[in-house]
């Protein structure tokens, strides 16, 4: 088994539990300051990577800065998709629409990386977009008595 | 964030995700709030979902960038540099929210957010792991964004919710991608 199949199975599985927590979260709080909230445990988390690892100290330019944009990209991006929501967009057709997002990866890296895939990766890529648009449409509630 | 923030979302994606996401990618669950009906060509939700899989589909990008020369630890330092911005400011959009939950609920809701954050940003350092390992981001992007596939299994195993016939397609569609992916 190839090692990074391995660290992505593990973040796919803490994403996944963070799929109930904030469920959790936002049931009893508005969704900005749930947000906070997760911003400031990201703030925690940095603080024992800091103390407990003991990451590179010289690095490229060009790499720190893609490193900053990620935050401030996915950061942004989980802001936008509440803007969305609170725009009047429907929770099962917003949360799937945004789902798209890894076709958007998957095009740049082949674009901008000149990285290939076999046939059967992009079978796979394709499904697993069309998974989690599935996934992330909620089944219809029954009428409350 | 779920993504996320995911996220997730997600969740976060940081899922959610935020949320999902999150989050990753970013699951949320209140329902959003009514909006003045108007003619409009192109919907405001639609253009802020538009500007949400840009900015979520460059992060992947931009991540793959960064794990050329980065490990992960001092990926998730920068990682949080760049969300403080956004953090000052939601920070003062709640500051000027006056809620009317009680600090119970108040408190529940905040520990379920932070462990939503440490979660996701444990994620978030898998995630870049498997890019330093050589995952392609045209790969890992796709696995990842299956987290949904967990959250639906959660909620089926510990929160009894029934899952409609287009979820159960999709938890299949998930595994088959999974394995098409890793071989």
């Amino acid at each position: 088994m190839h090692a990074w199949i391995f660290f992505a199975t593990l973040a796919l599985i803490l994403w996944g539990i963070t799929g109930v927590t904030q469920k959790l979260s936002t049931n009893r709080i508005t969704s900005e300051r749930s947000f906070l909230w997760f911003c400031w445990a990201m703030v925690a988390l940095s603080g024992a990577v800091l103390v407990l690892a003991h990451p590179h100290a010289a690095l490229g330019r060009t790499v720190v800065l893609c490193s900053i944009a990620g935050g401030a990209l996915n950061g942004m991006g989980a802001w936008t998709s509440f803007r969305a929501l609170e725009s009047g967009g429907k929770a099962s057709v917003v949360i799937s629409l945004v789902s798209l997002y890894p076709l958007l990866t998957v095009v740049l890296a082949v674009l901008l990386l000149g990285e290939r895939l076999t046939l059967l990766q992009t079978a796979g890529a394709i499904l697993a977009i069309a998974a989690a648009i599935l996934l992330s449409m909620e089944a219809p509630q029954k009428a409350q008595a | 964030m779920n993504r996320k923030t995911r996220s997730s979302a997600r969740q976060a994606h940081c899922a959610t995700r935020l949320a999902t996401d999150i989050l990753g990618p970013v699951t949320a669950n209140s329902p959003p709030a009514p909006t003045p009906i108007r003619p409009a060509r192109f919907p405001r939700w639609l253009l802020w979902s538009v500007v949400t899989i840009v900015l979520w589909g460059t992060w992947g990008l931009v991540s793959k960038i960064a794990s050329e020369g980065v490990d992960a630890y001092a990926n998730q330092l920068l990682y949080t540099a760049g969300l403080a911005p956004l953090l000052v400011f939601v920070a003062f959009t709640v500051y000027k929210q006056n809620t009317d939950e009680s600090r119970k609920r108040r408190l529940q809701g905040i520990f379920w957010a932070f462990l939503t954050g440490i979660l996701g940003g444990g994620g978030n350092i898998f995630f870049f792991q498997a890019l330093v390992k050589g995952g392609k981001a045209s790969i890992v992007a796709p696995v990842t964004a299956l987290f949904p596939m967990v959250t639906v299994l959660l909620a089926l195993l510990f929160l009894k919710e029934r899952l409609g016939r287009l979820q159960w397609i999709g938890l299949i569609l998930a595994f088959a991608a999974i394995y098409l992916l890793s071989i």
